[in-house]
């Protein structure tokens, strides 16, 4: 392991490590990524085992151009208008990929996550190589989001620092969210994860009824169902005492296909519901003091699991369930009282 | 037949010994204050603190039973079984109740009779000796549960109402923290309510449409309660003592609604003879709904029966004692049955029927 500042040498340096298949620590617009050679599959096998995941999780990847972009995968409609408008900048598009790249860099059904850095270095690295780097973040999995490189070194073995070549250290990076992640393989594109690019869907909707308000769950878990078994499903909810956090969650349970009677989680803070498929489980913060109870409820193995998990009261342990961003699809939910007695304003995803 | 029984399934850490329905002793150390102190429950705050008490807890409970003789003899000799709660309640907290009846039952090659947490608190009232004859109604109103439940005998419960959504101590205590009572607040505002005029704010009682009432339910009326404690401005102590009274009103209200089309419809329409009525659960200390209860119950000639003290009505280990007491029939024979611990374990959502 070298680590190294920035000046003439740096990229020549990094370039050198990537051709012999080393992980390269390096700065990005967001947070600290590391990067492997995307085509070569001994340099993503090292990757795997520095990051600690479960395999099968894909690894989104680096490019320069669009053009560059299109040698991997085939970009939509869809993607190619957020090529245009977005990148370089910090956003991960999904698109369906060419299976050109080493094994386990797409995700296990083809999906490969491509981004455009809007970092000089970064771009600079990846012309000098040629072909694209894997751009996932640099800490272990389930580790703190590496601002700097301390936070990455801290939280890791031996071992593991072992496994990396050279890091290339520009001291603290501002703290900007990771890249918005964006699925364009479905008819709507799906946002998987929040980052400071926010796409103004229509996704607020006017329920008059409890009835409706169960409706609206149903959609919002037909919308991202798809994504069951691949990644944790995070419904978090938010709103007033009475809004209808438990009421959405019935009607996500009975989408779920599950029967069992669905009731306020207050006071045990975790129900568990499930059907012959399915297994739901139902979180309420209200009655607990710190967010990072949550973590002693075995939050983190759920995740792991890649439960589908309703959270009411979110909002008071919204940093924990931030936490996992990357592991997590976290669909925000908003409920707010409107201006009728049986009015309430829903809105999700970019909250 | 005298059993140790623990209970680990909330804020409560317990122990107590039982003979048969009467209580030697039934020690119970409560996190609540601390708990309090942090405004919610901390689950790794009360994991940690049951395991750093229940040892003791254990011990006061079997010194206390048996002042003259060594816990090891007491163990040994005196005690024929360990009842413990398996749930429902917190898991991790349920956990430490657990291994350590299952540690002692192992020690001194005792039967282990796991207890829901519901029953328990549903048969609370039989705790002390009684002769009371089933079938009967049970109530139990806690934090954690609202059940109605017809008892045609020990261990056959069919629930006639439950709820949909909030338990009715929870729904008090929401109440409660929005009136700025801090948590839990439930007894506060029973107090507050007190000084408070019911008719200066109307609040609707839930489901006063359902034809067939079979459920409780409290979501509409805590909207109504938000959206009428949002339209209010500086609320002065007389509003909020109003506004205690109003919600409590309402809550209490529907259950006896509830309850009074059920006991109709057993009584009259099914022909059934029941004469007792039974209520248990944290809630059960609620005076005014004692005595909403009480005459309901002579409006049906039933006679109410409640938990002979307030240590029988919050969380509590004799109740667990006195269930297993009553699951097995108080027969001996049946004990050999509980000698296999290995399927013993937590059940965080378990299910009174």
């Amino acid at each position: 392991m070298k680590i190294i500042k920035l000046d003439n040498k740096t990229i020549p340096l990094a370039v050198e490590a990537l051709k012999k298949g080393g992980l390269v620590i390096y700065p990005t617009e967001t947070v600290y990524g590391i990067g492997a050679d995307a085509t070569n599959p001994d340099a993503i096998k090292k990757l795997t085992k520095y990051k600690n995941r479960p395999f099968g999780k894909p690894y989104s990847v680096a490019v320069t151009t669009q053009e560059m972009a299109e040698k991997y995968a085939s970009l939509n409609n869809t993607a190619k208008k957020l090529y245009q408008k977005y990148l370089p900048g910090p956003l991960t598009v999904i698109s369906t990929g060419k299976h050109i790249l080493a094994k386990g860099v797409e995700a296990e059904d083809g999906k490969l996550g491509i981004r455009i850095p809007d970092y000089k270095l970064v771009t600079d690295i990846v012309t000098l190589f040629g072909k694209p780097i894997t751009a996932t973040s640099a800490n272990a999995s389930y580790k703190k989001r590496p601002y700097k490189i301390g936070d990455i070194l801290e939280n890791i073995s031996d071992k593991q620092k072992k496994l990396i070549d050279i890091i290339i250290d520009i001291g603290e990076l501002p703290k900007n969210e990771p890249s918005t992640v964006v699925d364009t393989t479905l008819d709507d594109f799906v946002t998987l994860r929040q980052g400071d690019i926010k796409f103004k869907d229509k996704n607020e909707v006017t329920s008059r009824s409890e009835e409706n308000t169960q409706n609206v769950a149903k959609e919002l878990w037909q919308k991202y169902e798809s994504h069951k078994g691949t990644r944790a499903v995070i419904f978090a909810l938010q709103g007033k005492m009475g809004a209808g956090k438990t009421i959405f969650t019935k009607g996500l349970a009975k989408a779920m296909g599950i029967e069992e009677l669905v009731t306020s989680p207050t006071f045990a803070i975790e129900n568990e519901y499930q059907s012959d498929k399915e297994k739901l489980f139902h979180f309420d913060a209200w009655r607990l003091n710190k967010s990072d109870e949550m973590k002693a409820l075995g939050f983190e193995d759920l995740i792991k699991n890649k439960s589908v998990i309703s959270i009411e009261w979110a909002e008071r342990v919204a940093d924990i369930i931030r936490e996992f961003d990357d592991e997590a699809i976290i669909i925000w939910v908003k409920i707010n009282y409107g201006k009728e007695e049986n009015e309430r304003l829903i809105s999700w995803g970019n909250i | 037949m005298k059993i140790l029984a623990i209970d680990t399934s909330c804020d409560e850490t317990a122990a107590a010994v039982t003979e048969k329905l009467s209580v030697l002793s039934n020690i119970i150390w409560s996190q609540a204050s601390l708990h309090s102190k942090f405004g919610g429950v901390m689950p790794s705050l009360a994991q940690r603190m049951h395991e750093e008490r229940i040892d003791w807890v254990i011990e006061k409970a079997l010194k206390t039973a048996f002042p003259q003789h060594t816990i090891y003899d007491i163990l040994s000799t005196k005690i024929d079984a360990i009842a413990v709660t398996i749930g429902p309640g917190l898991a991790i907290a349920l956990g430490v109740g657990i291994d350590r009846a299952k540690k002692l039952a192992l020690e001194y090659k005792k039967p282990l009779i796991p207890v829901n947490h519901i029953e328990a608190h549903l048969l609370s009232p039989l705790v002390r000796p009684n002769n009371l004859q089933f079938p009967a109604f049970g109530l139990v109103v806690s934090g954690g549960n609202t059940m109605f439940v017809l008892i045609n005998k020990i261990g056959d419960y069919k629930i006639l109402a439950q709820t949909h959504d909030d338990a009715l101590g929870e729904a008090l205590d929401k109440a409660a923290r929005l009136l700025g009572f801090g948590y839990p607040g439930a007894s506060v505002l029973e107090k507050t309510a007190r000084s408070g005029n019911p008719d200066v704010y109307k609040l609707p009682i839930p489901l006063i449409n359902d034809k067939v009432r079979d459920r409780f339910s409290y979501s509409g009326l805590k909207t109504a309660f938000v959206r009428l404690v949002d339209s209010l401005k500086n609320i002065d102590k007389t509003q909020t003592a109003n506004l205690a009274i109003s919600f409590q009103n309402s809550a209490f209200s529907h259950i006896i609604r509830v309850l009074d089309y059920q006991i109709e419809n057993l009584l009259k329409n099914e022909k059934l003879k029941i004469d007792n009525f039974l209520l248990g659960g944290g809630v059960a200390n609620n005076l005014n709904l004692r005595k909403r209860l009480k005459d309901l119950c002579k409006k049906h000639n039933l006679t109410l029966h409640v938990p002979y003290s307030k240590k029988i009505t919050g969380d509590n280990a004799a109740m667990i004692g006195v269930c297993a007491f009553l699951r097995i029939n108080g027969k001996r024979q049946v004990l050999n049955e509980f000698m296999d611990y290995s399927k013993i374990d937590r059940n965080a959502n378990l299910k009174l029927a």
